[in-house]
């Protein structure tokens, strides 16, 4: 099968994915307890209440109000978020810049990281630097992440005293603009070296704490796919050649051996914005994670509806794209099932 | 090394009555000692100092291992036991059914797992058994899928169609050649969940929907979080170390066996 | 099969290496041992090999799987993946050749039309010292000399083809930048003058071609002054990689150079392997099983093409193979591998003809012949004995219809048993040990098919 075809057939099927997490997650909203109950209180009188229930339909037969909801989600409209008492389209694009720019700044480090380390490692099989990337892969893999950034702030806040907590200093943070949200690239329009300063700061902990998961399965994958890659003829065929060990491992061995590094760093990004919800909560820190931890103490189904919708079809996108890549990056792939 | 962490994790588990004063009336319950709040380690009476609210650390890490264990055992059996059915009706069967099954199995793997759990725990409401629950309806269908992929390998193998030839009934070939040779990935899989099962539950937990004041990691560390930037150290460190130890443990196993049940493998 | 076939192209070389061969090898193998450590002890796969090929000769050296001769190849070129693997002894002298200075490499009387010539020793000239061994040809022992010398050497004068094409071709790349690293590695210099280049503006595009140079580099290398430069360096190089390809008789090659491994069958495949192996014209080619993944068919064509253009060039071939059969069309001498140790040496028609060792005796006897009556291959009992740490006995006494006593105590020597130079290592030939069964009492081939 060609790339394209293959491509085309995903495509295809993407839809028929979403709608199926979409009912799920709407499945989700109506089962145990009343869907508005965040929005009823004791002192209501009766014909308040049916009132809030003829607002939101929930009288009508579950069908329609599946289409009702989901028409609403199309038009972008996800419903009133009770935690943050206004509407979800209001408030979800600043809490995604939020938690976009500490997954992404994660996300870097960890593939940066993981890849170098991987490479490292696997070609040093055997030896000290593999043992130690091995040891730090499986602690990374069985690291609670909660647990990970406590230690961090015990040892950075609590004994050291250097590192901060929320999101920014909130002097610098009247001091300059947030046309984007995301306070880095806030701080470089604005031409302010300090803002920039204090948004990276804020940000190391964070993405160390969140990034050590992922950089773990990262470093292990590349690890074991470039030792095997090392085993293939072809790197012997490319020493036969006289290439030196240094191009031999670069632009043969790991180019292959990245090939199925892609699709962990594609299936990490789920782990990245799990990870945010722990993270979000330890470093006081105001983005998406939180404000679903929070939602879910307070049972407020809008925005946690709006929120496993938003993550599950940004996931599928993101799964979507590594598997093409992976098609198109791997030729001895044979595609179908 | 992980297998003497683990016997030592669930012994601790199995002989919590004996090793600690059960509470009453219930003694998943952290006991609470109102005389004696957030004491450091080395309190009399309290060897690993208590938390905010007076529970003794060292008898919610001897319980929460109780907690731990039934978490894990409960949801690994329910997850394989579901995974297997669903899986080898898929594999087995194939056609219509396997491609109804298998997008039903693409929708629930198209939402990251923590997510899915947290949200399933947030409607039912915060307890034990609804976090059992909510890690188990997401969990079932890494079972299925990988069931079914087993299936249908072993499947194509000669000696499925050696049967078929003797003229074994399809039940019968089912149960006795292609199931027993399906399982040994599962056996894998299921030991390395057995930790993140704790960790993925400790995690929901720690974010607050198991019962207050239950003996269980993800509590402690949640509980012991407040009180860190007054310097209260102990109480998240020594919770967080165990379930870091109970998944880590787990991991070196798994890892071990599929070492030693995929020799292609070793040492990679 | 038409590699048997007496006017093919691969049998009319067989036997008729150039004069020079009797004097000085090109490749002298001494004593070789290679070590694997593993769990259980060490492993010697390659236990005291010492094999000569001379200039143009083709040498094959069989064994079954397990035997240590894939090992001896791969040693040669210092591919033994370490660790676990170690060279543990030995020698691998190496005499380089250049072009002829008489005729500048188009091919003359003095080097019998191979256009090459044994390089003179740079210690005495040629006349003959203690660092060329007498020799008075510049020599080398590859298991010694530094890794970047080595990398002189890899690819450029010792050239080697793998058992499967389409495990050594690397999947992500064309099979023209496979080619183009040989090239850039060993001939970037021609190149470069060839595009009609200055050595200033050459030196950068030089480490551009061989993609060699830092980040920077390859960024200026993409500038305009240098972008057209290097198109036109680029430009030899695709003809350069054209005709190594054309030789190989691949039809179309401006197409197959643009294409990916796994677009190309594996015929083809292997003839791409043998284009980037010949690329520089080596002295030696190394073929590790070079058909023993290809169809049947396929075979044959293959073998007299690498034996086409080992004539024409004067190449040396080391012939890796575990079937006697296939060697016996194409090769001046064979070498039978047993255990990690040589089992016999010597001409192949005298080994085909008349073998000594009892171990090839046994594996001519299993080879099936037309006319043969059913029924009647004859197999070797046992199996390959292990080689972690190896009591000194033949090691094929386990096997041996023959084996006396003697078999298990001594290591016998690889003595020459029929002059000139037909080698076997066996007790039964050795006057001074005392076994019971003589040669002569040994049945012979004809007698035991």
């Amino acid at each position: 099968m060609q790339v394209r075809d293959y491509v085309a057939r995903r495509l295809m099927i993407l839809p028929l994915l979403i709608v199926g997490t979409s009912i799920i997650v709407f499945a989700l909203s109506r089962v145990g307890g009343s869907p508005i109950a965040i929005y009823l209180s004791h002192e209501m009188t009766a014909d308040e209440v049916a009132e809030i229930e003829e607002r939101y339909g929930v009288n009508e037969p579950l069908p329609v109000q599946y289409l009702a909801w989901a028409a609403g989600a199309l038009r972008g409209d996800l419903g009133w978020s009770g935690v943050s008492s206004a509407p979800v389209r209001q408030i979800f694009p600043k809490k995604l810049a939020a938690s976009a720019e500490l997954a992404v700044a994660a996300g870097l480090v960890a593939v940066a990281l993981g890849i170098s380390l991987g490479t490292f490692a696997g070609a040093r099989r055997d030896r000290w630097p593999d043992h130690f990337a091995r040891i730090f892969s499986i602690s990374g893999a069985s690291m609670p992440v909660f647990w990970f950034g406590i230690l961090l702030l015990i040892l950075f806040w609590v004994i050291l005293g250097i590192a901060p907590i929320g999101r920014s200093d909130p002097g610098v943070f009247a001091r300059i603009a947030h046309p984007t949200g995301v306070y880095t690239i806030d701080a470089i329009l604005a031409g302010d070296a300090g803002a920039l300063w204090d948004a990276i700061w804020h940000l190391i902990l964070p993405a160390i704490t969140l990034g050590y998961g992922t950089t773990a399965i990262i470093t292990r994958m590349m690890r074991s796919s470039l030792v095997e890659e090392l085993g293939e003829d072809y790197v012997d065929a490319a020493r036969a050649k006289g290439l030196p060990e240094r191009i031999v491992l670069r632009r043969h061995a790991r180019r292959n051996a990245l090939i199925p590094t892609v699709t962990v760093v594609g299936l990490s990004f789920g782990f990245l914005l799990q990870g945010t919800v722990v993270v979000e909560i330890i470093f006081r820190y105001p983005g998406l994670g939180r404000w679903l931890a929070d939602a879910v103490l307070r049972g407020d189904r809008a925005t946690i509806m709006a929120y496993v919708l938003f993550t599950s079809v940004l996931f599928l996108l993101i799964n979507l794209i590594v598997d093409v890549l992976y098609a198109y990056l791997d030729r001895r792939v044979v595609l179908g099932e | 090394m992980g297998l003497i962490i683990i016997v030592a994790l669930v012994g601790m588990a199995l002989l919590a009555p004996v090793l600690t004063v059960p509470n009453t009336p219930d003694p998943a319950q952290m006991p609470r000692d109102w005389g004696a709040l957030n004491e450091p380690p080395g309190t009399p009476g309290h060897p690993l100092g208590t938390t905010t609210s007076g529970g003794d650390v060292l008898y919610g890490l001897i319980w929460g291992a109780r907690t731990s264990l039934k978490l894990s055992v409960i949801v690994v059996s329910i997850t394989v036991i579901i995974g297997t059915i669903i899986g080898s009706l898929a594999g087995f069967l194939g056609g219509r059914i396997d491609t109804v099954l298998m997008r039903i199995v693409d929708v629930f793997l198209s939402i990251p797992e923590l997510i899915f759990a947290l949200a399933i725990a947030a409607v039912l409401g915060p307890s034990l058994r609804n976090i059992i629950l909510a890690i188990a309806a997401v969990f079932w269908v890494k079972y299925a899928r990988l069931i079914r992929g087993q299936i249908i390998h072993v499947k194509q193998n000669e000696y499925v169609d050696a049967a078929r030839v003797i003229g074994d009934s399809r039940l019968r070939i089912y149960l006795k050649d292609i199931l027993p040779n399906s399982m040994t990935p599962l056996v894998v899989q299921a030991t390395l969940d057995m930790g993140h099962v704790v960790l993925i539950g400790a995690t929901l937990s720690f974010i607050g929907l198991a019962e207050a004041g239950l003996a269980e990691w993800g509590v402690l560390v949640s509980e012991g979080q407040t009180g860190i930037s007054a310097g209260r150290w102990w109480v998240s460190l020594f919770a967080g170390g165990m379930i870091f130890l109970w998944s880590l443990a787990f991991n070196l196993v798994g890892d071990a066996m599929r070492d030693v049940l995929d020799p292609r493998m070793e040492g990679r | 099969m038409s590699a048997t076939d007496p006017t093919s192209p691969a049998s009319m070389h067989s036997g008729t290496g150039p004069a020079l061969a009797e004097r000085v090898p090109l490749v002298s193998v001494e004593g070789l041992r290679v070590h694997f450590t593993s769990k259980r002890g060490v492993v010697h796969a390659v236990d005291g090999v010492t094999l000569d090929i001379g200039d143009g000769e083709t040498v094959a050296l069989v064994g079954e799987t397990g035997s240590g001769k894939s090992v001896t190849a791969k040693s040669l070129l210092r591919l033994i993946p370490r660790p676990p693997g170690v060279i543990a002894g030995g020698k691998a002298l190496f005499r380089s050749k250049m072009p002829c200075p008489g005729c500048r490499g188009a091919g003359c009387v003095d080097c019998g039309q191979t256009g090459r010539v044994g390089e003179p020793c740079t210690a005495c000239a040629g006349a003959g010292c203690g660092v060329c061994g007498q020799s008075g040809r510049s020599t080398v022992d590859l298991l010694t000399i530094p890794e970047d010398e080595l990398r002189d050497i890899r690819g450029n004068r010792i050239a080697m083809i793998f058992q499967d094409p389409g495990k050594a071709l690397n999947p992500a790349l064309t099979i023209r930048a496979q080619i183009a690293e040989v090239f850039a590695e060993h001939r970037s210099d021609e190149l470069v003058s060839e595009a009609g280049l200055d050595d200033e503006s050459g030196r950068l595009l030089r480490r551009a071609v061989r993609n060699r140079g830092r980040f920077f580099e390859r960024r200026l290398g993409s500038l305009p002054p240098l972008r057209s430069q290097r198109r036109r360096v680029d430009a030899v190089l695709d003809g350069r990689i054209v005709e190594a390809l054309a030789d190989t008789r691949i039809p179309n090659p401006v197409k197959i150079m643009r294409s990916y491994p796994h677009e190309l069958s594996g015929g083809m495949k292997q003839r791409v392997m043998i284009a980037q192996a010949l690329a520089c014209d080596p002295d030696l080619l190394i073929a590790d099983e070079p058909t023993t993944a290809l169809d049947v068919t396929i075979q044959a064509r293959i073998l007299d093409l690498i034996g086409e253009l080992q004539a024409r060039r004067g190449t040396s071939v080391l012939y890796i193979s575990h079937d006697l059969s296939l060697v016996r069309g194409i090769a001046d001498r064979a070498a039978v591998m047993y255990a990690g140790m040589l089992a016999e040496v010597g001409p192949a028609e005298q080994i085909f003809a008349d073998p000594l060792h009892p171990y090839t005796r046994g594996l001519l006897a299993a080879i099936p012949t037309p006319g043969m009556g059913r029924g009647r291959l004859a197999a070797i009992e046992g199996t390959v004995p292990e080689l972690i740490d190896p009591p000194p006995a033949c090691r094929f006494h386990t096997r041996c219809p023959h084996a006396a006593t003697a078999c298990a105590r001594t290591d016998p020597p690889l003595a020459i048993r029929q002059p000139p130079d037909h080698r076997a290592a066996c007790l039964l030939y050795d006057d001074a040990a005392e076994v019971g069964e003589r040669p002569e009492d040994m049945p012979d081939r004809s007698a035991a098919s």
